[in-house]
């Protein structure tokens, strides 16, 4: 009986332990936990690896002792055996042997514990925000790192290697949760509160994170990427993130691309040291459009590789490709190039701009905005024609 | 048919009636005015219609049976339930108080009679009867009387409290302490003491208490508490330097631990120092995120009272008309520290930033960044 049940279910068990194996074999795994890239990661890998094989052994002698039996003693016909109660040597050993183990576990995984929340070695701070669905970073002065105004980016965290970056994280709606496996743990971001995250990465690189506790309807979509330059690169970043605005030029499509974006885009999105034609600065008011309070701030955003929460890349394939393997020396240089007109990903970018809830999923239904007093979570979708889209896209490539 | 009680009845209800017609039609109607008669007219109309039912009370002559032989005992039950009604109905007009009384004495009323009715007929031996209501109500009345007495005495006494001077109210209140302790000696040494005399001395401090209360009512509040409410005290923040007399002298002067704060503001020997979580060393600025509740704690560790005042640039409040926009902690006294909560929408305009500062302390402020 049982041989016949066990061959019947032979293609479903090869299936699943193929499956489960094929899938351990994944080059392309970006948020792999088991491929640490930082002494943070390093350390959680350190812990659990040994922790992963000692469950294992033991969960493998309970299947095998639990298999065994059921084989061994099935109903046979055969008369209930004699019942016995009370082993004391067996019992005592099988309860000290469990806590010995839980106790050297708990040793060393207390002292990971405390190393990761250590702060006081921290070299730079970064208020990480988080809100329904994207992440906020901004860069508070640090004249060591050449911060001498605060920087303000989204999408992408870029942080300099070898460096302690200690992540200020909060929420402004929900219960987020930061994550980047290849760097550290996950982290909560709870609105009202600071919880701290460190993170420090040995090689220049992208690291693929997910927002790591279900926050709504796009949860799925909120990603972030950290970005680790060398020393030398990330200075150069943050000079270009320093650098003044500069308009269009007179007469080009995007100087006509400018009008349309003071027209639609300035009501929640900020671009620093944009002006109106009377020369008074432009100060976005997302906190009257958007339930959470704010919408990224789009300075620069062509230094960046991804929009609309890092779900969709501003970059082509290719060039995306080009990027992401790029070798350690290299990679910086091609980061720091930003976004070309020729790599730029137009499809998904005017897509956005065309009817940006069709691309994700948000509460931006003008008709369903009663509960939140007429502001919208998300980018709703503007109405733009075409040919302001185009004048957008050209504005937008300006942005570096 | 009609039988003479029913008659008045109908009489009164016609006139109710037509009293509710005048006044809806030619008077300008209020609404209480309307509950008023109308509650008259429904009030009146049942009693007619009762009235009529039992031919002014002698409906039941016929028809008498064993267990009705004894004439029911007085009740004030009835009474109380028609105050009840009473209240509930001015209550849907007035406040919520009124009605919430008038629904316990129904309540009570519905109880109370219930358990009375039922009990006098339960036998033909009247101190059987006592009895039995007695054991299903006393585990009910004596605690809530007991609570009701409580109440009264506490608000009687919180009335005298609030009328008289702050000194003069600790003197009351060792008196009155140092009273009750005496009579509760007087009582354990003596505990022959006449049932009597303790009664009395219950009594007399009851009253007493209560026409203090009522007193002090009449008085009013003392005058700081006046002039407190006057200034709003609790709801206006005055974010300068202190100017009233009586102001914030209520403060709660702690944070909670488990608060999660952003900065930490000291003043010490004259200087405004900023320590923000995770960054060594202190700090003449903190970043502060767009459109997100940022908790800042305010310790003062300088002799005098101050408060941290936040100056979060401007607002228009009319065509042309500018409004600085200013947020404080309430002040404290040396030790003590106080929490701040800032929403900051927007970044600060170039060459005006948001600061922290502390009126009083010249030269002092911490920048505050919004990026």
């Amino acid at each position: 009986m049982l041989t016949r049940v066990i061959g019947r279910l032979k293609p479903l068990i090869l299936g699943t332990a193929g499956t489960v194996f094929l899938a351990s074999c994944a080059t392309n795994a970006p948020q792999d936990t088991f491929q640490p890239k930082g002494p943070n990661a390093q350390k959680i890998d350190s812990l659990q690896k040994p922790v992963f094989a000692v469950a294992g052994i033991i969960g493998l002698i309970v299947a095998s002792a639990v298999v065994y039996s059921i084989i061994k003693f099935r109903d046979k016909g055969q008369p209930i055996p004699k019942q016995s109660h009370g082993n004391p040597a067996l019992e005592i050993t099988l309860t000290i042997i469990p806590a010995l183990i839980l106790a050297v576990v708990g040793v060393f995984t207390f002292r990971t514990v405390f190393d990761l929340n250590k702060t006081s070695d921290t070299q730079m701070i970064i208020n990480v925000t988080g809100q329904q669905w994207w992440w906020e970073y901004d860069y508070p002065t640090n004249n060591e790192y050449g911060i001498t105004q605060p920087i303000i980016t989204s999408g992408q965290l870029v942080i300099p290697v070898g460096t302690k970056v200690l992540l200020r994280e909060t929420s402004r709606d929900v219960i987020h949760s930061y994550w980047i496996p290849a760097l550290n743990g996950k982290r909560d971001a709870v609105p009202g509160r600071i919880t701290l995250n460190r993170i420090e990465a040995d090689e220049p690189g992208i690291y693929a994170g997910q927002c790591t506790e279900f926050c709504g309807l796009s949860h799925a979509n909120m990603r972030m990427e950290a970005v680790a330059l060398s020393k030398e690169d990330f200075a150069k970043w943050v000079a270009n993130e320093l650098k003044p605005y500069v308009a269009p030029a007179k007469d080009s499509l995007a100087k006509e691309g400018e009008t349309v974006f003071l027209n639609q885009c300035t009501r929640c999105h900020q671009v620093n040291g944009l002006t109106r034609e009377d020369g008074t600065p432009v100060i976005a008011a997302p906190d009257e459009n958007v339930w959470s309070g704010a919408a990224p701030n789009l300075s620069h955003l062509m230094s960046r590789n991804t929009f609309a929460g890092a779900m969709f890349d501003l970059l082509t394939p290719e060039c995306r490709s080009d990027v992401w393997k790029s070798e350690s020396a290299t990679f910086g240089e091609k980061y720091l190039a930003g976004v070309s007109e020729p790599c730029l990903n137009q499809t998904d970018l005017r897509g956005w701009l065309r009817n940006a809830p069709e691309k994700k999923p948000m509460y931006a239904n003008p008709a369903l905005l009663a509960d939140t007093g007429g502001k919208y979570r998300g980018m709703p979708n503007l109405g733009l024609s075409e040919s302001d889209i185009e004048k957008l896209v050209a504005y937008l490539l300006t942005l570096k | 048919m009609f039988t003479p009680g029913s008659k008045y009845l109908i009489a009164i209800t016609g006139l109710s009636a037509f009293s509710l017609a005048l006044y809806m039609l030619l008077v300008h109607p209020s609404a209480l005015g309307a509950v008023a008669l109308i509650g008259l007219v429904a009030a009146t109309s049942l009693l007619t219609g009762i009235t009529l039912f039992t031919r002014d009370g002698h409906a039941a002559e016929d028809q008498t049976s064993a267990a009705t032989l004894d004439t029911p005992t007085p009740s004030m039950w009835p009474l109380v339930g028609a105050a009840g009604f009473s209240l509930v109905l001015v209550g849907t007009v007035t406040t919520p108080i009124v009605f919430i009384f008038g629904i316990v004495a129904i309540l009570a009323t519905l109880v109370e009679w219930t358990v009375q009715a039922w009990s006098e007929r339960s036998s033909a031996d009247v101190s059987y009867n006592a009895s039995i209501r007695q054991r299903i109500l006393n585990p009910i009345e004596y605690p809530v009387l007991a609570a009701i007495g409580v109440a009264v005495i506490i608000f009687s006494f919180s009335r005298v409290m609030l009328a008289i001077s702050k000194d003069a109210g600790a003197i009351i209140f060792i008196v009155a302490a140092s009273a009750i302790s005496l009579v509760g000696l007087l009582i354990s040494v003596r505990p022959q003491l006449k049932k009597s005399i303790v009664q009395t001395i219950a009594v007399l401090a009851a009253v007493g208490l209560v026409g203090a209360g009522i007193a002090s009512m009449g008085f009013g509040l003392r005058e700081d508490l006046v002039v407190a409410a006057e200034e709003d005290h609790y709801a206006h923040q005055e974010c300068g330097e202190e100017k009233s007399e009586h102001f914030d002298k209520g403060v709660s002067e702690t944070v909670s631990a488990t608060s999660g704060a952003d900065a930490t503001i000291e003043l010490v020997d004259g200087k405004l120092t900023a320590q923000v979580q995770g960054i060594e060393g202190l700090q003449d600025s903190i970043t502060v995120r767009r459109a997100n509740p940022s908790n800042i704690i305010f310790r003062n560790k300088d002799a005098g009272e101050f408060r941290l005042s936040a100056h979060l640039g401007k607002k228009q409040i009319a065509d042309g008309v500018m409004e600085d926009v200013v947020t404080c902690t309430q002040l404290i006294s040396e030790g003590a520290e106080q929490w701040l909560t800032l929403t900051i929408n927007k970044p600060a305009v170039s060459g005006e930033p948001y600061t922290l500062s502390v009126p009083g302390v010249e030269g002092q402020s911490i920048v505050v960044v919004v990026p």
